[in-house]
């Protein structure tokens, strides 16, 4: 493993701190790349919609998504200024993204 | 920037919150990891010297301002790059951070401290990074 990003996980246990209980929330991830934060937290959240516009980024994510989260979490290739969705959410995450 | 923030302030549940995470804009330090013992060698720069981490602290300060989201807490952690040697790390920066640029100065004296040992060693990058947790405030973007 000659690269190895925050083995720490200070990044997880910061988000989480910050984030508070995603039980039952409804969860838009601004430049979720290739899903590397999604999966810490999806578990919880009723729904998440990971939107980036590198498309690679979201073949790599839809690619990577566990089996078991696919019914609630979705990827869209889009820039946020495009992204019209169907309904509001509980909480967005602007991941290095701004 | 700010155009986006307005954006996501649209798509909050009112009694929603938004968690921004993005680096500091501080060059991070490289440091040549021989044991339990780090050096600084060097900082890493950017193409474009961080200004973009700087603009985004500073849409979020404008998105404020405007009355789109209120701070409910600011924070800081460290986000740690680790490579086994110098052409790993330069990899790494050409397919993940393609506006880093590692000086060859600092390449040459990581290399050096590297070459000097056999097992046990590395380097790492340290970065600093911003989180907040805002929530949106009274006054709502245009729809």
């Amino acid at each position: 493993m000659p690269i190895r990003l925050d083995p720490e996980a200070n990044e997880p246990a910061a988000f989480v701190d910050f984030a508070g209980s995603l039980t039952g929330k409804r969860v838009l991830e601004i430049g979720c790349g290739d899903g590397r934060l999604t999966w810490l937290y999806a578990e919880n959240a009723a729904y998440v919609v990971g939107i980036d516009p590198d498309a690679e980024d979201i073949a790599r994510a839809i690619a990577n998504c566990p089996p078991h989260l696919r019914e609630r979490v979705e990827f869209r290739v889009t820039a946020i200024q495009e992204f019209e969705p169907s309904e509001k959410f509980d909480l967005a995450l602007l991941s290095w993204s701004l | 920037m700010v155009h986006a923030l307005e954006r996501i302030r649209q798509l909050l549940e009112p009694d929603g919150g938004l968690v921004d995470i993005h680096p500091s804009g501080e060059p991070p330090p490289i440091e040549v990891r021989i044991g339990p013992q780090a050096t600084v060698v060097g900082w890493m720069k950017e193409t474009d010297d961080f200004i973009e981490y700087v603009q985004a602290s500073a849409a979020l300060s404008q998105a404020i301002e405007r009355g789109w989201f209120d701070v409910e807490r600011k924070g800081t952690f460290e986000f740690s790059t680790h490579a086994d040697s110098v052409a790993d790390l330069r990899e790494h920066l050409a397919k993940e951070w393609k506006d880093a640029i590692l000086d060859e100065a600092v390449a040459a004296r990581a290399e050096q401290l590297l070459s000097a040992v056999e097992r046990d060693k590395g380097l790492i990058v340290r970065e600093q990074i911003r989180i907040a947790r805002l929530r949106p405030g009274d006054s709502y973007g245009p729809t």
